[in-house]
């Protein structure tokens, strides 16, 4: 690194616009990758804290929460098997409703028994079980607005939901969840508007619905067995994130765009030092004259590529964790970065800039020390 | 003998392009002794100091630096020698250019693998001491006169106590005043450390002062010029 580092101090100028450069792809990479992860928060954070490991939806090409329809059948008919250890009923449709300050909101009513696993802990408030319309709303509605006490009431069906608990942050597809008992769920989803008149008793044949099943299973469960003899489709909740609308298209798009940065940026530092190597021949056939070999002026070379690309990508998701920290997250904007995705991308960034590099510096191998003398042939 | 090379030829392209670069050429040169090649340009000044300095591989002949022969050695082991055996100073781009006056010459340490200790720090102070650089051991080539650059590279020819000096016309960036001081200090450089320099040049006003002179010609080693003409000064 003798030389490397004398090079660097040397050609500060040169060094310097290109270290700028990177730096400024990996802020736009780490800005970008909390971005992706803040919208795919955004889009399923329920399922994302699911407390289930399998999700069975109705049998269906591309099985949805929006589509799918089970009945007590499938669900009793899962807790048979070995090694399912909890099965539960879930209920999933959305609603345009309104507040009783009338504002419009559109929320996804999830319909759960309550005390079953699947209902969450609420951080203020009380839990389910209380009164009959008595609601969960996810923290993502607090921030629209509404509180414990509020009424929420769907439109088409003019249920009322009273709410009486807070729990963490729960959307799907982008929408915020209201967590209601299976019964309320199954009476807004399938009874007549308005709920069933006073005294009038709902055919018992609507309760034996809902929309998917949240499967507890134990390894090695047998589901495509399973799935054939009850008609369900069955997949972790990990790919049930693709079930969810718009899911599959933001992950794509974020991913690609961070993908071509990632590329742009190895061609770019590629034709650098492509450019620096050339503007160096004539140094590198007099050290080499002078009795240098490939071996030493190659690591030479690398190190200072590395450095400037440790130092630059550094600096550079530095700065875009602070600005996404500081400015984007508290705008409001969909904003989530974790250590390690942070410095998943800024290894990868390193990594591919560093072979860019490398491609472009493996030239000082083909240069002739005899360049080192004077032009007679 | 330091240096010697037997019936060398070297020729240059195929087929039809193939030129004779040098002609079965034979020269000795002893320790303590600097032989100075003149001739005009394109006469195969530079195919010389290429073949003896272990840059090129001559067609045939043979060519030893000590009792080492490296006219069939591999590439990496010529390069080895060069390291360890040979100094050189060359015409042009003599310098590392992001490095200073003392940097080149540690430089030469760093090419062996190794860590530049207090000696051979001390080392490469004298050195410049002694070609009267030791006040700008921390400048850089661009912060050098043409003649200061040449002498920072003749105290780094000698830093890895070299057998052989190869200079390629070490004057010719240089005045006519500055020239004949490079070229005494150099004959008594490779006095004081006992090294052979073979050294090529166009410029016949200063080789009076070598300890010996040989021509070439086309490609052949003579003892006399071989025009008649008086001897161009180019500059």
């Amino acid at each position: 690194m003798f030389i490397a580092i004398r090079d660097l101090k040397f050609a500060k100028g040169r060094f310097l616009l290109m270290g700028l450069v990177i730096a400024l792809v990996a802020l736009l990479v780490t800005l970008l990758g909390g971005l992706s992860a803040g919208l795919i928060k955004n889009n399923i954070s329920a399922l994302m804290t699911f407390p289930a490991s399998h999700i069975a939806f109705e049998y269906d090409d591309q099985p949805n929460y929006r589509n799918s329809m089970v009945d007590r059948e499938m669900w009793s008919g899962w807790s048979g098997y070995p090694g399912v250890r909890s099965v539960q009923p879930l209920g999933h449709t959305m609603f345009s409703s309104r507040s009783n300050r009338d504002e419009p909101l559109e929320i996804v009513l999830w319909g759960i028994e309550p005390g079953s696993f699947l209902e969450p802990e609420v951080t203020a408030g009380d839990q389910l079980g209380g009164i009959d319309n008595g609601v969960i709303i996810s923290s993502t509605l607090v921030d629209k607005g509404l509180n414990i006490g509020d009424t929420i009431t769907l439109d088409r069906v003019l249920t009322e939901l009273k709410v009486i608990g807070i729990s963490g942050d729960a959307n799907i597809a982008h929408v915020p969840i209201v967590f209601a008992s299976l019964r309320k769920w199954q009476e807004a989803t399938y009874g007549p508007p308005g709920g069933p008149e006073p005294g009038e008793k709902l055919p018992a044949v609507l309760f034996d619905f809902a929309s998917v099943i949240a499967l507890q299973l134990d390894d090695g469960v047998d589901i495509q067995t399973i799935d054939e003899d009850l008609g369900t489709v069955t997949m972790t909740v990990e790919d049930s994130y693709r079930a969810s609308t718009g899911y599959i298209e933001e992950l794509y798009s974020v991913t690609a765009i961070q993908a071509f940065l990632v590329i742009i940026s190895a061609v770019v530092i590629g034709a650098f030092f492509t450019i620096w190597t050339i503007q160096r021949t004539q140094e590198i056939g007099l050290v080499k004259a002078l009795g240098a070999s490939n071996a030493y002026l190659l690591k030479d070379a690398i190190a200072q590529a590395a450095i400037l690309l440790l130092v630059s990508t550094t600096i550079g998701v530095l700065v875009g964790y602070l600005f996404g920290r500081l400015w984007v997250m508290p705008s409001g904007i969909p904003f989530m970065l974790e250590m390690n995705t942070v410095l998943l991308s800024a290894v990868i960034l390193m990594a591919t800039g560093l072979v860019g590099g490398i491609l472009s510096i493996h030239m000082i191998t083909r240069i002739d020390p005899i360049i080192a003398l004077g032009r007679e042939r | 003998m330091s240096l010697v090379a037997a019936e060398v030829s070297l020729f240059l392209g195929d087929g039809d392009q193939r030129v004779t670069a040098l002609d079965r050429v034979s020269l000795q040169v002893g320790p303590a002794e600097l032989l100075a090649v003149a001739g005009p340009s394109g006469a195969g000044k530079s195919s010389l100091l290429a073949v003896c300095g272990g840059l090129r591989q001559p067609t045939s002949g043979r060519i030893s630096v000590g009792d080492t022969v490296i006219s069939d050695l591999e590439p990496e082991a010529l390069t080895r020698v060069r390291r360890e055996r040979l100094g050189f100073v060359f015409q042009q781009s003599n310098l590392v250019p992001s490095l200073t006056a003392l940097d080149q010459l540690l430089l030469m340490v760093h090419l062996r693998g190794r860590r530049p200790a207090a000696q051979d720090r001390k080392r490469a102070l004298e050195l410049l001491g002694e070609v009267d650089m030791s006040h700008r051991i921390d400048r850089r080539p661009d912060q050098l006169s043409g003649g200061e650059r040449q002498r920072v590279g003749i105290a780094r020819a000698f830093m890895s106590q070299p057998q052989l000096l190869l200079l390629d016309e070490p004057t010719s960036m240089l005045d006519h005043t500055r020239g004949r001081q490079i070229i005494e200090l150099l004959v008594r450089s490779c006095h004081e450390h006992d090294v052979a320099a073979l050294m090529v040049t166009h410029d016949h006003g200063m080789l009076d002062i070598a300890d010996r002179i040989v021509y070439i010609h086309d490609g052949k080693l003579t003892a006399t010029p071989a025009d008649s003409l008086p001897p161009l000064q180019q500059s």
